[in-house]
């Protein structure tokens, strides 16, 4: 083989190779910079207009007050499920005294972020991804450039911020709800003994201190990246892209942003 | 001693030197564009391409990116304007779209009232009385609260009317604003207009035809064709 050809060979090869690191890492590099321009747009006074609060407001309103409903079904489910069952085989293998531990570590740390995120990826991620690909598609958000409105200032921070207030709030509901309800159904099978509030200050007891950041810590950034994810998804398309595309890679995204910061957070934190 | 025209006096209000936009295969030609416009004054600019005069408005505001030259707002070049202040310059001029331009996540209130309240404090009751006098002034009921896409094609080009001229605007810029019919709404429009203009307002008026300004155009206006060529002065012609 000549060396031109090969050279050619080698030139194709590394092209291919940059194009697949390019096109997977764009996205990535795009939500840690946007996250930033997120926190430091948020920081300053002068971005909290009268649209921007009405567009926060009505946003935190659509993930909250949307979202609660399937929040109360999901976590009485899980209550049902994940809670009693915890509780029942606890106290089979003689372990009672693992029932707080195992609940607040395995339960509110690490399920209730991740499944308060896949709900608001669906309840309000979605709608969220359909509406900005819609403006972007139709040429509005050029015109509202035009009329001197920044559409990241306008969108983009404050529906962020609102999920990631409603991913605490929510969080936190499942949460409790959860508990209350493992705590009934092994109340009313006999299995648990102690008063509601005893069972509770055994899982807060049992709850490690650095938890206490790091739980919040979880609702708050699942909310925050299932919402960046979603807005700049819809502001990212091409003249190729439609809802049929769209949908399905956003909430991909969506999925894998949940994940990965719920595991960034646990490395973080020092709980893996 | 020839006498100073409003620019020359005063200084313009958009003024484009030697332009020439990033050619990129589609849209506005990467010719160079001369123009300046004083305050009060009005410019028709004929124009049968949309998405020309689409661009043509977006190089006004500084969305265009330019190759050479400059292009300057009320003196300030978009060029040096650190990305907030030019935010805040878009702010100050009105706009009137060619495509629809009102978004259906809103109420059209809030479509109408959104440019304003971003970027004054003007409180808001101000804003709405304002509104609700253009909005009857241009044959609307009042300030309407239905989403956009529930109103009629005419019904919404009042309301982009009243968006346009709300706050008194530094300049505006019209992307095929009128149509001869109906009448009414075409004279309300010119008499708003010439309102604007005597408070300072400089108008760029892009039309597809020109028998739209024909009632309006007087001596010493000036005319250009945009075209494949660029912008060709066609006072005279």
């Amino acid at each position: 083989m000549k060396t031109p050809s090969r050279f050619t060979i080698i030139h194709r090869f590394v092209a291919f190779l940059g194009h697949i690191v390019r096109s997977y890492l764009r996205f990535l590099l795009l939500m840690i910079g946007a996250s930033w321009g997120v926190f430091n747009e948020g920081m300053l006074p002068s971005t909290w207009r009268r649209p921007v609060r009405y567009e926060f407001w009505r946003s935190l309103r659509q993930v909250a007050g949307g979202g609660l409903l399937s929040v109360i079904v999901v976590a009485i489910i899980t209550g049902f499920g994940i809670v009693a069952q915890a509780v029942f085989w606890l106290g089979f293998a003689g372990m009672n005294q693992m029932i707080g531990s195992v609940l607040s570590t395995v339960l509110v740390s690490e399920i209730a972020p991740v499944l308060v995120g896949v709900i608001l990826l669906g309840r309000a991620g979605m709608l969220m991804l359909a509406e900005m690909s819609d403006l972007t598609m139709r040429g509005q958000m050029r015109t509202l450039s035009g009329l001197g409105i920044d559409p990241f200032l306008g969108f983009v921070v404050p529906r962020t911020l609102a999920m990631m207030l409603g991913g605490f709030t929510l969080g936190t509901f499942f949460s409790l709800i959860a508990l209350a309800m493992g705590y009934v159904v092994c109340w009313v099978k006999g299995i648990v003994t102690v008063s509601i509030w005893s069972f509770m200050f055994q899982v807060v007891n049992s709850v490690h201190p650095l938890d206490y950041f790091g739980i919040p810590l979880k609702f708050l950034s699942s909310g925050f990246v299932v919402g960046l994810c979603c807005c700049l998804s819809g502001m990212d398309i091409t003249t190729d892209d439609n809802m049929a595309t769209l949908i399905p890679r956003g909430f991909s995204r969506g999925i894998l942003s949940i994940l990965i910061i719920n595991v960034v957070v646990d490395i973080v934190l020092g709980s893996i | 001693m020839a006498e100073k025209t409003i620019s020359q006096q005063f200084g313009p209000v958009l003024e484009l030197i030697e332009a020439r936009p990033v050619f990129d295969e589609s849209g506005l030609t990467a010719a160079r564009y001369n123009l300046s416009l004083g305050p009060g004054e009005c410019v028709f600019i004929e124009c049968r391409d949309e998405t020309q005069r689409s661009q043509f408005t977006d190089l006004c505001v500084g969305l265009l990116p330019i190759g050479d030259g400059k292009v300057k707002c009320l003196g300030l070049d978009w060029q040096q304007l650190e990305e907030r202040r030019a935010w805040a310059l878009r702010g100050r001029i009105g706009r009137f779209f060619s495509t629809n331009s009102l978004i259906d996540l809103y109420g059209t209130h809030i479509n109408i009232l959104w440019p304003r309240m971003h970027h004054t404090r003007t409180p808001t009751k101000q804003l709405v009385a304002e509104a609700v006098r253009l909005g009857i002034r241009f044959g609307l009921p009042g300030l309407p609260t239905q989403v956009p896409s529930r109103l009629s094609v005419l019904d919404r080009r009042r309301a982009e009317y009243v968006r346009a001229f709300l706050g008194g605007p530094d300049l505006l810029l019209l992307e095929d604003p009128v149509a001869l019919d109906p009448k009414e709404l075409y004279e309300a429009f010119l008499s708003e207009l010439t309102a604007a203009r005597e408070k300072g307002c400089a108008v760029l008026w892009l039309a597809s035809d020109r028998s739209v300004w024909r009632d309006y155009w007087q001596d010493g206006m000036q005319i250009f064709r945009l075209g494949d060529d660029g912008l060709i002065d066609m006072r005279g012609v």
